[in-house]
């Protein structure tokens, strides 16, 4: 009887383990994992961060959908984990228009090494000393226009 | 409100580059000689507006200065936006080379309207309180017309950007705002100091 009484309860304990485990099954859960992700940050040429801008990753097996979507955070910063070696591009663009792409090389999986097609982008003193030089073409534009008009009106 | 390289079509870029050689051939033809030194100066400041950065909320936007760009200028606004955006486009990466002529276009033909429409109405106003009034329009209208346009140009080259060119345009009520308080206290300004750069 006592056997008997063991044998029913023994499946009874399977019959919920089993019902348990279809509820994991359709439920969620995270673990944390030791894949390399590439962290990138992005900013304008002025040095301000690109923040909360709308990212976009291509990977170089599809150039035309996205493998993943998000946005930068408060520091402009975006990351993302390749599944494969080839030219990853990230796509990060704001409401005006303004749009870096960074393109970066993954040769192998474990050790990823990047490069920017953009980072030679202005900063600090090499913005003022470029505004300068963009206001001084200008002003030497100017001068060549006038003269060729001077030059037009004598004749 | 530049538009970035690689959105629009071939056929909006080139309609975009055939509207901005028009407008620079006529405004470099009509552009009397003694006012070249003022298009440069004003093509300057348009240049050096893009590197000052407003935040609004976690967003941030840049000057543009479209509208007093055009009260001032008038037909040699092409000519002045054209340098300033090529010059932004190769020291600073903001916009493209192939876009430019869509962007010049955008910016330009704004600020041209804006000087047709509300030119006139800034000289002749005599009073404080009415200027300022109508440059807080011209602002607010020719940073919306530019969306506006800069939406037309997204549409012909893709009808799905629909639901972006809606944000796009939400985006730049702050922005349109701003400048129309911008352009008041400018031409404001400028009509106490130098009534001659409206004229």
């Amino acid at each position: 009887m006592k056997m008997k009484k063991f044998l029913i309860g023994l499946i009874l304990i399977g019959l919920i383990f089993f019902y348990e485990s279809e509820i994991f099954a359709h439920g969620v859960g995270y673990r944390q994992s030791n894949f390399r992700a590439i962290p990138l940050e992005f900013f304008y040429s002025t040095g301000e961060k690109m923040s909360y801008r709308e990212a976009k990753v291509f990977s170089p097996k599809d150039s035309k959908f996205a493998a993943q979507t998000g946005r930068t955070d408060e520091e402009g910063r975006f990351a993302f984990i390749p599944d494969c070696v080839g030219e990853w591009r990230v796509i990060v663009r704001d409401e005006e228009g303004h749009q870096c792409e960074a393109k970066i090389n993954v040769d192998n999986l474990s050790a990823n090494e990047l490069e920017f097609d953009n980072n030679n982008l202005p900063q600090g003193f090499e913005i003022f000393i470029r505004a300068l030089l963009g206001v001084s073409l200008i002003f030497n534009l100017a001068l060549i226009i006038k003269i060729r008009k001077r030059n037009q009106n004598a004749h | 409100m530049h538009i970035s390289e690689g959105v629009l079509s071939g056929g909006v870029l080139v309609a975009g580059w055939a509207g901005t050689l028009v407008g620079i051939s006529i405004g470099l033809k009509k552009t009397e000689t003694e006012k070249i030194v003022k298009t440069a100066l004003i093509s300057s400041a348009f240049f050096l507006a893009s590197l000052v950065h407003i935040k609004i909320g976690v967003s941030s936007t840049h000057l543009s200065l479209i509208a007093p760009v055009g009260l001032i200028l008038g037909q040699a606004v092409f000519p002045a936006v054209f340098v300033a955006l090529l010059l932004q486009a190769l020291l600073f990466h903001f916009g493209g080379l192939l876009v430019l002529g869509a962007n010049t276009f955008t910016m330009a033909f704004s600020a041209l309207i804006t000087h047709i429409i509300f030119s006139r109405l800034i000289r002749d106003s005599r009073k404080k309180f009415s200027l300022i009034f109508i440059s807080f329009i011209a602002g607010t209208f020719a940073v919306i017309f530019a969306a506006f346009l800069t939406g037309l140009f997204l549409y012909f080259s893709d009808k799905n950007f629909i639901n972006a060119i809606k944000i796009l345009m939400f985006a730049h009520i702050p922005l349109a705002l701003f400048e129309g308080i911008a352009t008041a206290f400018l031409i404001l300004w400028l009509k106490k100091v130098s009534p001659e750069f409206l004229s």
